[in-house]
């Protein structure tokens, strides 16, 4: 039987012309791929790439049904957004948020969603900006808040918010005085940060402003807060969030002098002419909850 | 080695858009969203140079005739003619090689006023460039800008696209408001000239020539640390934009047309992630073609 995913297959190597790359446009590894390949050109009867060294190219009968199969990925496309408007149980929003947006202004941007569109389920996923982008680009999120400088290629976006930050600081290194420091003071222990790969752009902005601050004061990875206020808890990493609510024994709360370091964050949307797309005005009521939760 | 160019601008927190052609084997190509219409920034200096040379083949413009530009008249840039204070006298052909090689806006300015822009549009449609069209001067851009942002000058609108606190206002990027054109375009164009067919054999050598001296070698020159590797290119940068269009000739001789324009998701004036990702980019474009 054609399946969705055969096609998906077809058209990501004939894009890709290579296995690898083609499996990871799709978001499976490649001995899946091959097989999915090999049961399309069993079920077309004729071979649809020639395989080379590390690349592969389409044949005759490929480039003939290349374009069919893309009008027919379009058209599932269509469907699966038709389907979902025709929910008996109410539009369903479907929000991201960033990891960096903090629980409670998380939480207002949902609540404002549900009061914005009466009748709406609201589901709320959390990833990683740049996971959060390509999903409001696939049509697969209804918005995301997610963390400003961001490649916003199509996207539609709401004004860039600014949240002030505060350093959490093990009160072994200085005292919970909840004093201002200035940033360059903030030595003798790694910066926690996330992973850069999350939001590439928003990540080399703040280690870049960190190093204009504090030259070799070290920063250390960690795979979210929880991780990196269990390691200002132990005594091994400051933490700089916007979240007013995060704390733990043993660690300090200090405002930052000037701000530094704020958290940019934004919502972003797909564009109007998109199936299911919110209304503009609920958008700018939406980007209002962003800035005052 | 789609989604490898992808995830390089991807890396670097940019868009981006790529065409590279084999200049010996045209059908060869490696294709990132290429028929994109971008604005180009100073990428408009090539298509102007290009139909400059034609005008100067046809004997409607002399090369060596003289032309003095006043300080007040001269529009404001980091480079070049722009930056200095008094009065200079060049021929139209010094006022191309500054234009092509420091990307000087004042000497842009000065030929695209000697061209014309209808002129150029004719030219460039003659040339079978589809989606190029140069609007208008740095002059006109800058007021454009000015106009947008809602600064004072110049260096207060620039300010505000460099800025990251702060969303970048309404058309200040959008195609349709400035010069323009896809990277397919700008390797057409690029292979029409190294291949001769388009100006005369001493307009075609004083193209290459030009371009081969260009000051910048932090986009696509970067991504070929070798001294054998000949680049001959023209950048482009406004705002966030950061582009580069040249003809990569490697030591045997084998030559690549390369077009790539990028645009970062930071404001910020200096970003040399991006800058090497643009090499990086070419690098990887050229090796698959090679």
């Amino acid at each position: 039987m054609l399946t969705e995913r055969y096609l998906q297959i077809f058209v990501a190597l004939a894009d890709e012309q290579h296995f690898g790359d083609a499996a990871r446009v799709i978001g499976i590894t490649q001995p899946p791929l091959s097989q999915g390949l090999r049961r399309l050109e069993a079920l077309v009867g004729a071979k649809l790439f020639e395989r080379g060294p590390g690349q592969v190219e389409l044949t005759p009968a490929g480039k003939a049904l290349l374009p069919h199969a893309r009008r027919a990925l379009n058209a599932i496309d269509e469907f699966h957004h038709a389907a979902s408007a025709q929910d008996p149980e109410g539009v369903e929003i479907r929000l991201g948020l960033a990891p960096e947006v903090p629980a409670s202004v998380g939480a207002a941007v949902a609540a404002a969603c549900s009061a914005a569109v009466r009748g709406s389920r609201v589901s709320v996923i959390s990833a990683p900006t740049s996971s959060l982008v390509q999903q409001v680009s696939a049509g697969r999120l209804g918005l995301a808040a997610v963390l400003h400088p961001a490649v916003l290629d199509g996207l539609e976006a709401g004004p860039v918010t600014l949240m002030s930050t505060w350093a959490l600081v093990p009160t072994a290194l200085y005292p919970d005085d909840g004093a201002a420091l200035p940033l360059g003071k903030l030595q003798g222990l790694p910066i926690a940060v996330r992973p850069r790969a999350e939001a590439p752009a928003a990540r080399d902005l703040f280690l870049d402003t960190l190093a204009l601050h504090r030259p070799g004061g070290g920063t250390v990875i960690v795979t979210d807060e929880r991780a990196g206020l269990a390691m200002a808890a132990a005594g091994q990493a400051i933490v700089v969030t916007p979240d007013p609510s995060l704390a733990a024994a043993g660690v300090g709360r200090h405002p930052l002098i000037d701000d530094p370091l704020p958290v940019r964050l934004r919502l972003v949307w797909p564009q109007s002419r998109t199936p299911n797309a919110l209304p503009a005005e609920v958008m700018a009521q939406l980007s209002q909850a962003l800035e005052t939760p | 080695m789609n989604a490898r160019i992808r995830a390089v601008f991807d890396d670097a927190g940019a868009r981006g858009w790529l065409h590279a052609i084999s200049l010996d084997r045209p059908e060869d190509s490696v294709e990132l969203d290429a028929d994109v219409v971008v604005p180009i920034a100073s990428v408009y200096k090539l298509p102007l140079l290009a139909g400059f040379c034609r005008l100067v083949d046809t004997g409607e413009l002399d090369p060596c005739e003289q032309l003095t530009l006043s300080p007040e008249s001269r529009i404001p840039g980091p480079t070049g003619l722009s930056i200095l204070a008094d009065p200079v006298t060049m021929s139209l052909r010094d006022l191309a090689v500054t234009m092509m090689t420091v990307s000087d806006n004042a000497s842009a300015d000065a030929l695209l006023n000697k061209v014309g822009p209808d002129r150029l549009a004719e030219l460039l449609q003659s040339f079978g460039l589809e989606h190029t069209r140069v609007r208008r001067g740095a002059a006109g851009n800058l007021v454009e800008l000015v106009r947008r942002t809602g600064a004072s000058d110049p260096d207060a609108a620039f300010a505000v696209l460099a800025d990251n606190d702060q969303t970048d206002p309404a058309g200040v990027y959008d195609a349709a408001n400035l010069s323009a054109g896809s990277a397919r375009d700008m390797t057409l164009l690029l292979r029409e000239v190294w291949g001769g067919g388009l100006l005369s054999e001493g307009q075609t050598a004083f193209v290459r020539r030009s371009m081969e001296q260009q000051v910048f070698t932090q986009r696509i020159a970067a991504g070929f640390p070798h001294d054998g590797v000949r680049i001959a290119g023209k950048t482009g940068t406004f705002g966030a934009l950061r582009h580069e269009v040249a003809v990569v000739t490697l030591p045997g001789g084998d030559a690549y047309a390369v077009a790539v324009f990028t645009h970062a998701a930071r404001g910020d004036r200096r970003l040399p992630r991006v800058d090497a990702a643009i090499g990086e980019a070419a690098r990887l474009a050229v090796d698959h073609l090679r």
